[in-house]
């Protein structure tokens, strides 16, 4: 189903809003996570591990998941469908695989900021902690990839996407 | 239908695409093979279902002075 004009702009700001906010939201992790894996302080440790803790839970993890689902919706609601273009197919699997790497991450996170909020976990025990950079710098990457896909369209259809343009076009012959 | 036009082929773009994920998954799973991957590599034991606190939580194993025995 199409969506009307003023429906589309409006899923495609809530879209844009929530995907750019992902990557923000990343940006500040990754602040934290370099903290996490040079600072040799144990007070800004426990409070970098607490604090990717809550940005991992309450921003990242929302962002990802309404971005995928605007996504879905601005797919779905317009000519590109989902399953006709290179670049919009491409998108989904690239959100849909950092969303479940972020998932199974939030566990790792979790794990630390337990560690961290543990009183009794001594200063060289939060040094040997570690990061989640390799993820983090790792999953940056594949959003500006998709920023990439999805400002620049690269040209493509699928074979599906040229089936059904050509079903349409004889369709809509007299 | 008779006169349905060919598909095109896929882009090149797609390929190289492909080719670069491919690489980096061959990688990473390389990374993961090697023991080093997710939380369990905290843990003594490396099991990564395992949540062993460290060394400094676990409580000292030695009875109190006065204690059975």
């Amino acid at each position: 189903m199409i969506m009307t004009l003023r429906l589309r702009k409006f899923a495609l700001a809530a879209h844009i809003t929530l995907a750019v906010g992902w990557i923000g939201a990343v940006a500040g992790y990754i602040a934290l996570d370099v903290a996490a894996a040079t600072c040799q302080d144990a007070q800004t440790l426990r409070a970098a591990y607490l604090a990717m803790e809550l940005i991992a839970w309450y921003v990242i993890v929302p962002l990802a998941l309404a971005s995928l689902l605007t996504g879905l919706v601005m797919s779905l609601g317009t000519k590109w469908g989902l399953f006709r273009h290179y670049w919009v197919l491409i998108s989904l699997l690239l959100t849909i695989s950092a969303t479940v790497v972020l998932l199974v991450e939030t566990q790792t996170i979790s794990y630390f900021a337990d560690i961290a909020a543990d009183p009794t976990t001594s200063s060289d025990d939060l040094r040997g902690l570690g990061s989640t950079l390799v993820h983090s710098v790792g999953g940056t990457v594949v959003l500006l990839v998709l920023v990439v896909l999805n400002v620049y369209k690269p040209r493509g259809m699928t074979r599906y996407g040229w089936r059904k343009q050509d079903e349409q076009r004889t369709g809509s012959q007299p | 239908m008779a006169n349905r036009p060919p598909h095109p082929g896929t882009p090149r773009w797609v390929k190289v695409f492909g080719i670069i994920v491919i690489v980096l998954l061959v990688v990473a799973m390389m990374f993961i093979g090697g023991g080093e991957h997710g939380p369990g590599r905290h843990t003594p034991s490396g099991d990564a279902g395992g949540r062993v606190p460290p060394s400094s939580v676990v409580e000292d194993p030695a009875p109190p002075e006065g204690g059975r025995g």
